[in-house]
C-alpha cells in the first residue's frame, strides 16, 4: 500500500501537468477577450529596438462599454483616452498640444484580434510553462509563423484572467523587436470615473487636428495582384502626406496581428522618385517606380512581405 | 545666421520663435549657400560621399584661416572642448539637419537637384509615410507611445 501511495504521489506532478495543458488558442482566445472586457490599471513597459517606454494605463468595462485612459510617462507626455472605438490622442509640441481623433488601435494588452480565427492560418500556437509577470502567474503562449513572411510571438496570459501580462514580436533569428510588459497590473473593481480625462496644461493651446486620412473608393488604374499568403486588404484611404500636394492612396493589409501599408501616387515634378528596400527595428520598407507612379510599401513586418505587396501592384494599360 | 541656428539648437531660441530661420532659408542667396555647405558636412558625417568638387577646397581655405595652435595636445583637446566656434559648428550641423529638409524640400521642388534621378530608400527613411502607416494600421501600439516622428 505504502508503495502504491509513494508511486501515486511520484506520478501525480507528471498527471497534473498533462492535465494543465490547456489549448493554445483558447488561451489567446480569452486573452483577446479579456482585454477588452474586464476593468484594470497598472504600468507597462513599451520596449522597440532602444526606446524604452513606461505607460500607464487604467482600463475599464462595467457594461456600459470600454472607456481607458493611457498616459506615456517616459519622455514627451503623450496621452490617450478612448470611448468605445473613438480615441483622442494629445500629443505636445512646443507652446501647444495637439489633439488626434483616432479610432480604435490594438493598444497592449488588447493586441490580439477578438476573431483569433483568422490567425490559424498563418500562425501556429503552442502553449509553454508558467512563468512569473509582473507579481503573477501567467502562462506562456507561442506563436509561430508558418512561413517566413511575418514575425513570431510570445505571449504570457494571466492564469487567473486571462489578460496579457507581457507580449514579445520576435525576428526569425528569435531576436527581440518588440516588447511589451506589465510591471505592475491590478483589476479594479468599483472605480467611478474620475479618472477620465486628460492631465490638462492651462498654459498652452489646444488644437484639434483633422483627420488627414478620408475613406477611398476602389481605385482606378492599378491593381494588387496575389498578396503573401494570409494577408488580406482591410482598408484603402486616400491621405495627405507632409510635403505631399496631391492626395496619396494607402492600402492598409494585415494577417491579423501585422499590418502594411501600400502607398501609390503618381510621381510628381521635382521630387525624386526613392527605389530600393530599408528597414529600421521592426520595420521594413520597399519602394519602386512603375508606370509613372511610386510605390511604397512600410510594415512591422519581414523584408520579403513588403517588396511581395510592392512588386504585386500592376497598372492596367490606358 | 550661422549663430543663430546655433542659438536654436542650443535652446535660447525658442522653436516657435524660429520660423524666420526656415523663411531665411528658404529665399535663397549666401543663407542657402551656407546651408548647402552644412549639408554636405552633414552627409559627411553620416558616410554618405557626395562631395561637392569645390566643398573640399573651400572648407581648406576656411580652416587656413584659422590660427595656428601652439598648445601642448592635451590643452588643446580641452581648448577644442571649451572653444564655442567648434560647438557651434556642431550645433549648426545638427539644427541644420533638423530645419533641413525643409529647405531640401523647397530645393527640391525648384529643381535644384536632379529630379529624374531615383534615389536609394535607404538614403532618407520616408518618416512621414511611416508616420502614416502608424496612424492608420490598427495593430499598431507604437502610435500612442513612440511615433516615428519622435523616434529620431
Amino acid at each position: 500500500m505504502k508503495r502504491f501511495l509513494l508511486a501515486f504521489l511520484l506520478a501525480t506532478p507528471i498527471v497534473v501537468v498533462h492535465a494543465e495543458s490547456e489549448d493554445p488558442w483558447l488561451v489567446l482566445k480569452k486573452a483577446a477577450q479579456a482585454a477588452h472586457d474586464l476593468s484594470y490599471a497598472g504600468v507597462f513597459i513599451y520596449q522597440s529596438g532602444e526606446n524604452v517606454k513606461s505607460v500607464q494605463i487604467t482600463h475599464t468595462n462595467s457594461g456600459q462599454g470600454e472607456y481607458a485612459r493611457v498616459v506615456v510617462l517616459d519622455g514627451t507626455p503623450r496621452e490617450m483616452l478612448s470611448q468605445g472605438s473613438d480615441v483622442v490622442i494629445f500629443s505636445p509640441k512646443n507652446e501647444k498640444v495637439i489633439m488626434e481623433k483616432r479610432r480604435a488601435h490594438n493598444l497592449f494588452p488588447a493586441v490580439l484580434p477578438v476573431d483569433i480565427e483568422h490567425l490559424k492560418a498563418s500562425y501556429q500556437a503552442r502553449i509553454g510553462g508558467t512563468e512569473r509577470v509582473a507579481g503573477r502567474d501567467g502562462r506562456v503562449v507561442f506563436l509561430d509563423p508558418r512561413d517566413s513572411l511575418r514575425y513570431a510571438y510570445k505571449f504570457w496570459a494571466d492564469r487567473e484572467y486571462g489578460l496579457l501580462l507581457k507580449s514579445l514580436m520576435l525576428n526569425e533569428q528569435k531576436q527581440m523587436l518588440e516588447k511589451m510588459a506589465f510591471s505592475q497590473v491590478n483589476m479594479l473593481e468599483d472605480q467611478g470615473m474620475d479618472w477620465f480625462h486628460p492631465n490638462v496644461d492651462h498654459s498652452k493651446h489646444y488644437i484639434l487636428e483633422e483627420a488627414n486620412a478620408q475613406p477611398a473608393q476602389e481605385s482606378s488604374g492599378w491593381t494588387v495582384g496575389a498578396l503573401p499568403a494570409g494577408y488580406r486588404k482591410v482598408e484603402q484611404v486616400t491621405r495627405l502626406v507632409p510635403g505631399k500636394t496631391a492626395p496619396v492612396t494607402q492600402v492598409i493589409f494585415t494577417d491579423g496581428l501585422a499590418s502594411v501599408s501600400l502607398f501609390i501616387e503618381p510621381l510628381s515634378k521635382g521630387i525624386r522618385p526613392k527605389i530600393g528596400q530599408t528597414s529600421k527595428g521592426a520595420t521594413n520598407f520597399y519602394a519602386n517606380v512603375s508606370k509613372g507612379h511610386q510605390i511604397l510599401v512600410v510594415g512591422e513586418v519581414p523584408a520579403a512581405t513588403v517588396a511581395q505587396i510592392g512588386s504585386a501592384v500592376s497598372f492596367s494599360s490606358k | 545666421m550661422k549663430s543663430q541656428i546655433s542659438a536654436l539648437m542650443d535652446g535660447d531660441v525658442a522653436l516657435e520663435d524660429a520660423e524666420y530661420l526656415y523663411t531665411t532659408l528658404k529665399s535663397g542667396g549666401e543663407t542657402t549657400q551656407a546651408w548647402a555647405d552644412y549639408h554636405l558636412i552633414g552627409d559627411a558625417m553620416r558616410g554618405n560621399p557626395v562631395f561637392n568638387p569645390d566643398f573640399t577646397e573651400r572648407l581648406m581655405a576656411s580652416l587656413d584661416q584659422e590660427p595656428i595652435l601652439l598648445v601642448p595636445a592635451v590643452k588643446r583637446k580641452q581648448a577644442l572642448l571649451k572653444n564655442s566656434k567648434l560647438w557651434s559648428v556642431a550645433a549648426s550641423v545638427s539644427a541644420v539637419a533638423f530645419v533641413g529638409w525643409v529647405v531640401l524640400q523647397q530645393q527640391v521642388q525648384n529643381g535644384i537637384d536632379d529630379d529624374a534621378t531615383p534615389m536609394e530608400i535607404a538614403q532618407s527613411l520616408p518618416a512621414d509615410y511611416w508616420l502614416a502607416h502608424q496612424s492608420q494600421a490598427s495593430n499598431n501600439s507604437a502610435y500612442y507611445i513612440q511615433p516615428a516622428n519622435y523616434s529620431e
